[in-house]
């Protein structure tokens, strides 16, 4: 086979293009990138957003600011774990922090459905404001709207965060480069298994919980412990590690290599995936992060996350390399090699 | 997980496909019938690492993929319907039909659950009176217990608002047909662990006499494929052809008699549509008459629905182990996972979905037959 | 075809004439239905499921020996090697070689 040509082929079915969103738009996904790359760059496209990095960096009267924003649509509103309400905090928390910044600011806006419970809508406001306080970063203005039943799956947040930049701190997924060491500060697949446990028709008994949390304190021991030599931060939330990495490897035109061996997956998460036969690596996270970093300082970034309560797991799970760029490869537990794909949308439970 | 983990031992892992290559003088080309095999094969790079001694034909083991297109039209029309919450199974949904697929129905207004069980279906049938609740029966013999017991627990509890769209199939006359094939190189089979650990393995038996071919059931885990695979090969290089049992601890010669029973007691062997593959005579399942009122094409009018299936698509030649995923013009191009010209590129069981993800970037040339 | 996963059964009831029961798999827990294997399990037996159903009973004595049995398989390949070469020698006709 000399090369792959375009033959016309009679296939038994037409390709189909898909004039409606569907639910694997939202995936983090393959999907998700052609909705963002296809649909809306186009139209509001500069300079910074082009960067699509977790937040944006603007400079504002000689101050260098981080803003990150972020919508929270999680059903089951309450999970094993926390609520809606520790998501929306930690998640906007945690963007900012992935850009080096350190949070000073929060806003809310909140999409309240026509009967929800007051109860739970109290649980959920507690929820945020013990989060924000132990993280001492104020909410400072937010928005409230009612729906009519039906219309919100009970709460929709959006939470903008703020934060000031670091100057000789800025991680970015375009700066991993050949030789850098890929860090995972806690095991994976806690977050979405836990939610997964409480969907209905899905639904499994485990003691799984969702492991969301504030990371800014483990990224200024990273910064404490290796500088600029932190070269990209992220946390890997919906679409999973292999999303994240993907988008790293794509945006810093490298390759990457892991080890399967080192990539730790809690047990219980590892059997509620092959239960429903989904794959780890592409579950969310809320309460871990990837640090691509230098190989000088590798080691003492490593011992810094496993010094912090939030990284007492951490480990080294592969490096950064030059060959096939754009392309995430896994070495597999027998010694084979995979490629680690981005999924086109949701990953689905499988029976075969 | 116990029973589960310790087959993925990577040293001997290592150990066996070394004794694999050991023992292989020539150059064996044997099958793997079903998807999850597949799977695994290609996810841990295995076939990789067996380089020359071992060639894997990957079969039609992956009934979503030959589910046929008459069906899938059928369950994205009933889909449709305002009255119906249409059950399935996650692979199915991403398959296209002849103008769409599930996820688009879902995206149109269609009530699409996904369910891990046929009794989560019937279960969600007793608390939606108001609703008529069908579940897609899609499945090979490992599947067909459990959605014969919902039918059976349906009728049971008489339960009116449950109904089943069956698209089931069989493996054995599967096999035949590929062993039949003229084109046909597959000289050993890894018979599918599961549908063994219920139906046994005695259908097998005189399909090894008759066409000389080993036949060794396997279990999915790599520790198991590559001892199937061995297990293979010593037969190969002996001359014998027999139906060997290597997934010892979860498949007996007999099987699982009740599950046999019962599918037999509400499911009929019917002629069948494979999708790409062609019709193969007594390899599908069908409900008996007596069930029929669970049947969902007669409950809602759709029996007569019949599709052209247009003209050969590559997707038969991968099924049927003639060509390989990188070789077809379409792969990766024209036929992504996003962009699926046919079902084994959908189904993440399918061959060509588990080459694009896994293994996409290996030369071409290394799968050249 | 397919996924099919070991557990642990942990207790077996009768639910409307069914038999199902709680099963164990590395700490996550289903109810499945035991029907199928009703008749040779008791609680604390391992199980194969698929889609909810016990479609068939782990052979626990069956499993260590085929664990046991690959260990080992894959790591006779030098001794293998060695008796081969020794066998060879020894039937070589007056070579002069010592056995």
């Amino acid at each position: 086979m000399t090369g792959i040509q375009i033959a016309a082929v009679a296939c038994a079915v037409p390709l189909t293009e898909t004039a409606r969103v569907q639910l694997g738009h939202g995936s983090g996904g393959k999907m998700s990138a052609a909705l963002l790359r296809d649909r809306f760059l186009p139209h509001f496209g500069n300079p910074i957003l082009g960067e699509l990095g977790d937040g944006a960096v603007v400079s504002i009267g000689g101050a260098e600011i981080v803003v990150s924003t972020d919508t929270f649509v999680v059903s089951p509103l309450e999970f094993p774990g926390g609520n809606i309400g520790a998501l929306a905090v930690h998640g906007t928390l945690n963007d900012v922090a992935m850009m080096g910044a350190t949070p000073a600011y929060l806003t809310a806006g909140f999409v309240l459905e026509e009967g929800l419970s007051f109860e739970l809508l109290d649980r959920v406001i507690h929820t945020m404001a013990d989060a924000a306080r132990q993280a001492g970063v104020p909410l400072i203005t937010g928005d409230t709207k009612v729906v009519e039943r039906g219309k919100a799956d009970g709460l929709y947040i959006n939470t903008t965060g703020i934060g000031l930049v670091d100057p000789g701190f800025r991680p970015g997924p375009g700066r991993a480069a050949p030789d850098d060491v890929i860090l995972l500060s806690a095991p994976i697949g806690r977050h979405g298994m836990a939610i997964m446990a409480a969907r209905e028709g899905l639904a499994f008994e485990s003691s799984i919980e969702s492991d969301t949390a504030n990371l800014s304190p483990l990224v200024a021991a990273l910064r404490q412990a290796a500088g600029d030599a932190v070269a990209v931060l992220r946390d890997p939330t919906r679409g999973g590690l292999a999303s994240a990495l993907n988008e790293i490897a794509q945006a810093s035109r490298v390759g990457m290599v892991l080890e399967e061996a080192t990539l730790p997956v809690p047990t219980d998460v590892a059997a509620a995936c092959e239960l429903l036969g989904l794959d780890p690596l592409y579950v969310a996270n809320e309460g871990v992060l990837v640090a691509i970093v230098r190989p000088a300082r590798a080691e003492a970034a490593l011992a810094a996350l496993r010094a912090h309560p939030l990284g007492s797991e951490a480990v080294a799970i592969g490096r950064v390399v030059p060959t096939n760029p754009g392309y995430v490869v896994l070495k597999t537990v027998v010694g084979g090699t995979r490629i680690v794909d981005l999924l086109p949308g949701d990953q689905l439970p499988r029976i075969c | 997980m116990k029973y589960l983990s310790e087959y993925r031992d990577g040293t001997v892992a290592q150990g066996l496909i070394a004794r694999i290559k050991q023992t292989a003088t020539r150059p064996w080309t044997l099958m793997e019938v079903c998807g999850g095999q597949t799977h695994t094969i290609v996810r841990q790079g295995l076939d990789e690492l067996l380089g020359d001694a071992i060639e894997m034909i990957h079969g039609p083991g992956c009934p979503v993929c030959v589910t046929p297109l008459e069906q899938i039209d059928k369950a994205l029309a009933l889909a449709a319907r305002p009255d119906v919450i249409f059950t399935s199974f996650g692979d199915m949904l991403r398959v296209p039909g002849s103008e769409c697929d599930l996820l688009q129905v879902r995206a149109r207004g269609g009530n699409i659950r996904v369910v891990y069980s046929p009794l989560d279906a019937l279960e969600l049938a007793i608390r939606t009176p108001d609703k008529q609740v069908v579940f897609f029966a899609v499945g090979f013999e490992t599947t067909a217990p459990a959605n014969a017991m919902a039918v059976w627990r349906a009728r049971q509890l008489g339960v009116s608002n449950f109904s089943v769209l069956v698209s089931h199939v069989t493996v054995p006359p599967a096999m035949v047909a590929i062993l039949d094939a003229p084109d046909n190189r597959v000289q050993g089979f890894l018979a599918a662990g599961h549908v063994c650990s219920v139906m046994g393995w005695t259908e097998y038996e005189p399909i090894a006499a008759r066409y000389h071919v080993p036949i060794v059931v396997t279990g999915f885990e790599p520790l198991d494929i590559l001892e199937g695979m061995l297990l293979a090969v010593r037969q190969l290089e002996e001359g014998r052809h027999e139906v060997e049992n290597q997934y010892a601890r979860s498949v007996r010669r007999e099987g699982t008699p009740p599950a046999q029973d019962l599918i037999r007691k509400v499911f009929r062997l019917t002629d069948r549509q494979w999708r790409g593959i062609g019709a193969i005579p007594k390899s599908g399942l069908t409900l008996r008459e007596e069930y029929a009122d669970f049947d969902a094409e007669l409950r809602f009018g759709l029996e007569s629905l019949t599709v052209e299936e247009p003209a050969e698509c590559r997707a038969g030649d991968v099924l049927r182990g003639n060509l390989k995923p990188p070789q077809c013009p379409a792969f990766g191009t024209r036929c992504t996972p996003e962009h699926p010209l046919g079902a084994p590129m959908v189904s993440s069981e399918g061959a060509c979905a588990a080459y694009y993800n896994y293994a996409r970037f290996r030369s071409p040339a290394a799968h050249e037959g | 075809m397919c996924l099919g996963i070991p557990g642990r059964i942990l207790d077996i009831r009768d639910d409307r004439g069914l038999a199902m029961g709680m099963v164990d798999f590395g700490g996550v827990r289903r109810e499945i239905c035991l029907a199928y294997v009703a008749n040779e399990v008791v609680p604390g037996d391992y199980v194969v499921v698929h889609v909810g159903f016990a479609i068939t009973r782990v052979d626990e004595a069956e499993a260590r020996r085929t664990f046991e049995a690959l260990k080992e398989m894959s790591q006779l390949e030098e001794l293998d090697w060695m008796r081969e070469v020794a066998e060879q020698s020894l039937a070589a006709p007056s070579s002069g070689e010592a056995a």
